[in-house]
């Protein structure tokens, strides 16, 4: 599905001077499937229709992300997200959910569990951020104010698509998905946008959510891409290790967009984990061919220090 | 006419940067439009401009006459028939509700814009401007932009889309220089739905009632700019007198004049075709200030 296609789908929700985008598919329970950074909720556009032919599959895009308000006048930290999303699941009278978070994604379900625990039903953490294993490199670099001035659009696009490519891929992604997954920060307020949620990326608020983590007490997935060197597995198994119960699940030959590199693979633990049957005959889309390798990826590595 | 670099706010720096930041806040509107990026490339100029029209612009007197000349645009183009591009073009629940957004930006901007830079063009032509108020007798309006106000975002001046550069190009050619113009670069962020618009203003435009329509409003801009509240001490000598090319900034204003009206026009057309559109943007409350800051900022 191309981005465009994705984005005639969303919806949109109000929620004070705030706007919330969001894709609405299916029926039954709810999942909830949240993006990270760089990218929006067409993230998921891969598995979304196979998840909704059993379940109720709802993709927001965070505030300051993808079609949902990208003014330069709010907070776009987690905590702010999982209470922006906490309004949003309010008004769509949503509760105990199967919330899936995808890297930044991740921490604002992991906040959503801790804080707004009536919301989520069950958690899977994919790929996330957490402890203090983010923000990666380069969007420190890019999270910083002058970063609006100092970068172009179309320079930033460049460096993210090589970043995406070479990085978050361990197989090549169907054509048009990595420019979709960026399509919405290719504008000036896209930029400026895409330079606050940087901005607002801060190790301390999941560092504070790390002593709480013991209380989550929803059954809990991690879902982690073997080969992801952007926010490597082992902190995975530390996540295994102080959530109750959680159950690792490392995917094979995947890096850190697991879901576009395994989808059969994601799927198939996400309807496992709803205990629900996989539906026979239905294709995820995924890519095919293992991307070039270059020396560029040095760039691009995962500064996050070995956990303790 | 000579294609006119656009300053845009992120390149934007030094005296014209403040400006910029005074621009959106007193014009209540989330961005800086085409027009005044133009002019910025004239940076001199550009702050003298402010500094003689800024004491207007944020009177409760500017807010009205703006409203008043869109008022007008409407009226002008009562029982023409409706665009329909609205309900033609493929757009989901999320890309209405910012494509709204875009026109109700507009319909609070663009007047203001029109009625600026009518009063530039007499200016700079030698014909007086504003009445002469004095410090502490208008009542001005609040700052910022409405919390609900859609960001301003475009699609880049040269989209990779060939098709819509093309559409770019057709609309610079039919609506005049110096580019394209804010509401369509906003709009091109849904192709399909700038298609549809412009492919039925094409025959509109080509109308003797648009010419006309146009002709009327354009009047009623130079009328309107004539009663500001505060002079508007601006001339070809003091632009001169800055070290700018004032004939190139008078052919620029020029230009920038004989297009409004029409883009006017146009954005009451598509506003109209909307059907849950915000029709007035909501007046500003008044902005209580003390006499010696109004005597201050009254540069």
């Amino acid at each position: 599905m191309n981005w465009r296609a994705w984005q005639r789908m969303q919806d949109v929700v109000e929620l004070g001077d705030r706007f919330l985008s969001y894709v609405d598919l299916g029926d039954g329970p709810p999942v909830v499937l949240l993006h990270g950074i760089p990218t929006w909720g067409y993230v998921w556009s891969g598995l979304a229709a196979g998840l909704a032919t059993t379940n109720r599959v709802l993709v927001p895009d965070l505030l300051g992300y993808g079609f949902s308000d990208k003014r330069d006048v709010f907070d776009r930290s987690v905590g702010r997200q999982a209470e922006a999303l906490d309004a949003w699941m309010d008004r769509l009278g949503l509760v105990d959910a199967l919330v899936v978070g995808h890297d930044v994604g991740g921490g604002v379900a992991q906040h959503l569990a801790v804080r707004f625990p009536r919301r989520v039903g069950r958690l899977c953490l994919v790929d996330s951020i957490c402890y203090d294993a983010w923000p990666l490199s380069l969007m420190s670099l890019l999270g910083t104010p002058s970063a609006t001035r100092r970068l172009s659009p179309e320079r930033v696009g460049r460096l993210l698509r090589l970043a995406l490519r070479w990085k978050g891929f361990e197989t090549a992604p169907p054509d048009g998905v990595v420019e979709g997954l960026l399509a919405p920060y290719a504008t000036e307020v896209g930029l400026v946008s895409l330079v606050r949620d940087a901005v607002a990326l801060d190790t301390n608020q999941t560092r504070e959510l790390a002593p709480r983590l013991g209380h989550v007490s929803v059954p809990t997935l991690l879902l982690w891409g073997e080969e992801d060197a952007l926010l490597p597995a082992r902190y995975g198994e530390r996540l295994a290790w102080d959530i109750p119960g959680a159950r690792l699940v490392q995917v094979p030959d995947a890096r850190h967009f697991v879901m576009w590199d395994a989808p059969h693979a994601v799927a198939t633990e996400l309807f496992r984990f709803m205990e629900l049957e996989v539906p026979v005959g239905r294709v995820f889309e995924a890519g095919t061919a293992r991307p070039r390798r270059v020396e560029a990826e040095l760039l691009f590595d995962s500064d996050a220090p070995a956990p303790a | 006419m000579a294609r006119v670099r656009q300053v845009s706010e992120r390149e934007a720096t030094g005296a014209v940067e403040r400006v910029y930041h005074e621009l959106r806040r007193t014009m209540r509107v989330t961005g800086v439009d085409v027009s005044l990026r133009t002019w910025a490339a004239f940076p001199r100029f550009f702050v003298a401009m402010w500094e003689a029209l800024g004491p207007s612009v944020e009177t409760r007197a500017f807010e009205e006459s703006a409203q008043g000349l869109w008022a007008r645009t409407l009226e002008a183009t009562v029982g023409w028939e409706v665009l329909g591009a609205w309900n033609a073009a493929d757009l989901g629940p999320s890309q209405r509700f910012h494509a709204r957004g875009i026109l109700e930006l507009y319909e609070a901007m663009q007047p203001r814009v029109a009625l600026m830079v009518a009063a530039v063009r007499l200016a700079l032509r030698g014909e007086p401007v504003g009445r002469g108020g004095r410090s502490g007798t208008v009542e001005r309006v609040e700052r910022g932009a409405l919390p609900r106000m859609a960001a301003m975002e475009w699609a880049p001046e040269r989209p990779p889309d060939a098709r819509l550069r093309a559409l770019y190009s057709d609309i610079v050619k039919r609506v005049g220089h110096p580019g394209v113009p804010g509401e369509y670069r906003a709009l091109a962020c849904w192709p399909e739905y700038l298609e549809a618009v412009w492919s039925r203003l094409g025959p509109v435009m080509r109308d003797e009632a648009y010419a006309r329509a146009t002709e009327g409003l354009r009047a009623v801009m130079r009328q309107k700019a004539r009663d500001l509240p505060f002079e508007v001490a601006l001339s070809r000598q003091r632009v001169t007198s800055l070290g700018e090319d004032a004939d190139a900034v008078l052919r620029l204003t020029d230009a920038l004049e004989e297009r409004l009206p029409g883009l006017l026009v146009n954005l009451a057309l598509m506003v109209q075709d909307v059907p849950d559109i915000l029709r007035q943007p909501i007046p500003g409350a008044a902005r209580l200030v003390p006499d010696w800051v109004a005597a201050k900022e009254l540069r």
